[in-house]
């Protein structure tokens, strides 16, 4: 447990747009703000459609100068979707730093498409197992699983809040007590439910094992062990070449051939993003073991 | 059909192979559209054998003809109508109508509303390009303003309607937009359309590449598919961004949900209840 | 068992035919004088599980039925002029791509508007040909209430055997006269459309069989065929190569030769030795039919030809007859389409004189008599 302390607590909450990032934050800065602490929680969102990046920087303590947590000092680092957990790790504080994020993957579709060919992967391939490792204190466990067995997917974020609240010093009346404030009147109940499967989820997570345990689904169908697994079945005779699929593809890694049919560079760029598949009018891209999930 | 949930979506499946590639002209957003609805259709593992395709005229009605389903490509703006004849008389059948912004907004308006008023059960996809491109690009009832087409040549000063206010007015459960470029959302919302138990209307925007895009100077499809991005504004978690500081934003998502009693089943129920009554006389 | 009577309108005969003929869908639009038909057939479908629904308009009406046909159901529709004119694009639909479906037509004065509560007969072209690019179609005209109400049936039957649109066709007098007939235990043969049940995979939705009509999927039955007004092959797909085209339309054309027995019917008076022979439809042939018994009484040859089935006309029957015809008097509630007919069908000498009247009254046997007699004097 992070005690409060004269330096300020640093939490980051990130995820995507429409997850619940910021009501994670106005819970814990609400919480904070009634215990007495003085809080700054600054936060980037409004330009986020749905998909588009979300974080807000919660600081709370005795006394807090700056809004924004520095780099390398985030105490607590919660992710409501796994990609943007990983982009913000650098903020994690590497000594004793708790990481905590939910295994959901939410590709934005066209949030890559201007990147440069021949840079990184977008995601990484290391596995939730290898990632937590590289922490000092790091849970990864299928939040919108949980929430969807609960009946309502959007409550994945009270399910990662409840895991917060393991982390910080304050009492679980009070957790429950600032969430009913914020959520809906008629999911309280509901609400209340998924902070404690959260609870309790990190508590048998913690005396099983350090790691935490990462759904067969996540390993199966997230990453491929290894590049060139993804199968990209062309039809040539449909394809009418209206280039839509060149220029979207995030990885660069088709090109449009003298007469005007596609072709794909090198298969081990693509990563099964499925962008080509899924917007190509005339079906003539086919992928095969796909890394996405939505 | 039934448990291919299991199995992994393959458009192939759901077409008529034999008559492939299609007409649709290159970077024609209709084809995205058939593969959002396909998918959708594998999703909730909708029998290929009860679904029923009703289409119109022009590129959106032909659209249906590629799928694997019973499909019935009908008169100009008259889907709806005899989706209502098929709906009814069969109230097994999934009955989704394929329809376009010329076809369902002007020669087949009059339908649209009162499928809107009427409420029963079965999904109407609406692809909405501007013009009318079968013909050759002419002036549709959703052609901007200013835009060229071959019946306004120097530019549309006709106003232009919104389909999905005119079906909320008119009373239509469940209404959605959604544009091409959205493939996963534009399938999880005709999956909702599928499953929504009464009408519900969910306009497409797609793009008219070869003919109102070119004559209009709108760049080539892949920008005219990206173009899309600039216009929409995802409405499905509430109030992201106040309107009126973007006023010219099309609103996506879900736009409207009354909660009505499905017509079939209320006829039905209606029917019982008269007849229960005269045993009694 | 004692026959029971009953009053009985001539709309109301044309909605219980309908019940009787198994019609389990009807969809209309208000219009006067056909609105009674819609408004038994409020009463009665419920009572047989079947749906009636008021559509938004006559073209939706048209379509509404069409689209339950398609669903494998029985189905029927009624209107008047103006709604006539409106269905005509859709009935060109269900003869292209040959959809059952009935379609009741009572007559009232015209052009546009017309007059919506007075007789007319001149919609018999229209019902013929009103849709465009060539068709086949059947046209029935029955001539009392007893005849609506079997003509209904019939129509269903033909309907569904042959895949055509079938309309009956009768004016507003018809429609709106009451005769005392006897209905009780009628009972009636219900002609179940020819399903498909061969095998799905080789299944051709318009495939030329010997009866030269084609099985009809069901949907759900695993067909998953392609309906579409379009010029079609034998597999339901739009084509436009000439020669599978001819094939195509020579069936559709040809299945109404073949069962030309079938679909013919008409009704004779007097005509073995008829020398001037009345032809007519509808109301008119009862006046006329009044007016030739008159005539024979008073010594003179005369005769009766009345289709029943208008179109396809009789034309064999009536040739036969025509033969020894000097004069064919055609009384007609229009300007002069049937004797248009007559000029195609008599021979160059056989006389053709007309008796029409567009005042909204009926033409009455009197009218017919008194030309039955110049003409003989002559």
């Amino acid at each position: 447990m992070t005690k409060i302390q004269e330096r300020p607590t640093n939490v980051l909450v990130v995820g995507v747009g429409g997850q619940g990032v910021i009501l994670v934050s106005k819970v814990l800065a609400q919480l904070c703000l009634s215990k007495g602490l003085q809080v700054k929680q600054s936060e980037i969102h409004g330009m986020a459609k749905r998909g588009g990046t979300v974080f807000s920087h919660i600081r709370f303590g005795p006394q807090v100068w700056s809004p924004t947590i520095p780099a390398g000092e985030v105490d607590v680092l919660v992710a409501l979707e796994w990609a943007e957990g990983l982009r913000w790790l650098e903020y994690l504080n590497p000594d004793c730093g708790t990481f905590i994020s939910d295994t959901q993957h939410i590709v934005p579709p066209f949030a890559c498409r201007n990147r440069q060919r021949g840079s990184e992967d977008t995601y990484a391939r290391e596995t939730p197992a290898e990632i937590i490792k590289k922490v000092p204190n790091g849970f990864a466990l299928d939040a919108a699983g949980m929430a969807q067995e609960l009946g309502n997917e959007r409550t994945s974020n009270t399910i990662l809040l409840g895991i917060l609240s393991t982390t910080l010093d304050f009492e679980i009346k009070d957790w429950e007590e600032t969430l009913d404030l914020f959520v809906p009147p008629k999911t309280v109940e509901l609400n209340r439910q998924a902070f404690h499967i959260g609870r309790q989820w990190i508590e048998n997570a913690i005396r099983t094992s350090e790691v935490a345990p990462v759904s067969e689904l996540y390993e199966q169908k997230f990453f491929p062990e290894e590049k060139g697994l993804v199968e990209w079945e062309f039809i040539p005779e449909w394809c009418k070449g209206c280039d839509i699929c060149v220029k979207m593809c995030p990885e660069r890694c088709l090109k449009l051939t003298p007469d005007q049919k596609v072709e794909i560079l090198d298969i081990n760029d693509c990563t099964g993003c499925r962008i080509c598949e899924w917007l190509c009018p005339d079906f003539a891209i086919n992928i095969r073991k796909p890394v996405f999930i939505s | 059909m039934s448990n291919n949930l299991s199995k992994e979506f393959n458009i192939r499946d759901y077409l008529r192979e034999d008559l492939m590639p299609h007409f649709l002209c290159p970077g024609c957003g209709h084809g995205i559209a058939l593969r959002a609805l396909l998918q959708a259709v594998h999703e909730l593992e909708i029998s290929k054998d009860q679904l029923a395709i009703v289409s119109g005229i022009g590129c959106s009605g032909r659209v249906g003809a590629y799928i694997d389903a019973n499909t019935f490509h009908v008169t100009h703006g008259r889907p709806l109508a005899f989706a209502t004849g098929l709906a009814l008389a069969r109230p097994d059948l999934e009955v989704v109508v394929i329809t376009g912004d010329g076809d369902s907004l002007a020669i087949g308006g009059n339908h649209l509303i009162h499928a809107c008023r009427r409420n029963l059960k079965m999904t109407c996809m609406m692809l909405n390009n501007e013009v009318y491109g079968m013909t050759g690009g002419q002036a549709s009832p959703t052609t901007s303003q200013t835009r060229y087409t071959t019946t306004s040549p120097k530019g549309s000063i006709e106003p232009v309607f919104d389909a999905c206010k005119l079906a909320e007015a008119a009373g239509a459960g469940f209404v959605g937009r959604e544009v091409t470029l959205q493939m996963p959302s534009l399938k999880n919302l005709l999956k909702k359309c599928l499953q929504y138990d009464g009408f519900s209307f969910l306009e497409v925007i797609s793009d008219c590449t070869e003919i109102f895009g070119r004559k209009n100077q709108l760049g080539t499809s892949p920008e005219m598919i990206l173009n899309q991005k600039s216009s929409m504004r995802p409405d499905s978690y509430g109030n992201i961004v106040d309107e009126p500081f973007r006023p010219n934003f099309m609103k996506t998502g879900v736009l409207a949900l009354n909660e009505r009693p499905e017509y079939s089943a209320t006829y039905r129920q209606h029917v019982a209840r008269q007849l229960k009554s005269k045993e009694k006389k | 068992m004692s026959i029971k009577y009953q009053n009985l309108q001539g709309n109301h005969a044309c909605a219980l035919g309908a019940i009787a003929a198994g019609c389990r869908f009807f969809a209309g639009y208000p219009i006067t004088p056909s609105s009674e038909i819609a408004e038994r057939m409020s009463l009665e479908l419920p009572k047989h599980e079947g749906v009636f629904i008021q559509m938004e308009d006559e073209i939706a009406s048209m379509g509404a039925i069409l689209g339950a046909s398609m669903g494998g159901v029985k189905a029927m529709t009624a209107t008047s002029g103006p709604g006539f004119s409106l269905k005509q694009e859709n009935i060109g639909y269900a003869a292209g791509a040959e959809i059952p479906c009935v379609i009741a037509n009572v007559m009232r004065g015209g052009p546009s508007t017309g007059m919506p509560t007075r007789p007319a007969q001149s919609d018999l072209m229209q019902a013929r040909w009103g849709s465009h690019g060539g068709h086949p179609l059947i046209v029935i005209t029955p001539g009392s209430v007893r005849e609506i109400f079997d003509e209904t049936v019939r129509a269903f039957q033909l309907s569904e055997k042959i895949r055509t649109p079938v309309i009956v066709l009768y004016d507003e007098v018809l429609g709106h006269l009451v005769e005392t007939l006897p209905l009780s235990g009628a009972a009636h043969k219900i002609t179940e459309r020819k399903w498909a049940d061969e095998s799905p995979e080789t299944f051709m939705p318009y495939a030329e069989t010997t009866d030269l009509i084609p099985p009809m999927p069901r949907p759900g039955d695993g067909y998953r065929t392609h309906t579409t007004g379009l010029t079609h092959a034998e597999d339901g797909f739009p084509t436009q190569n000439p020669e599978t085209v001819v094939k195509a339309m020579k069936r559709m054309l040809d299945k109404f030769e073949l069962h030309q027995s079938e679909i013919e019917s008409y009704e004779t008076v007097c005509c073995e030795d008829a020398e001037v022979l009345v032809m007519t439809v509808g109301i008119s042939a009862r006046a006329a039919k009044h007016a030739v018994k008159t005539a024979r009484q008073e010594g003179i040859k005369a005769g009766l030809f009345r289709p029943i089935t208008l179109w396809p006309f009789p034309e064999k029957a009536f040739k036969k007859i025509i033969s020894k015809v000097k004069t064919v008097v055609v009384p007609e509630m229009n300007t002069g389409q049937l004797s248009l007919e007559m000029e195609r069908l008599c021979p160059k000498k056989t006389k053709i004189k007309s008796i029409n009247r567009i005042d909204g009254e009926a033409i009455a046997p009197k009218e017919i008599l008194s030309l039955l007699q110049s003409v003989a004097k002559k």
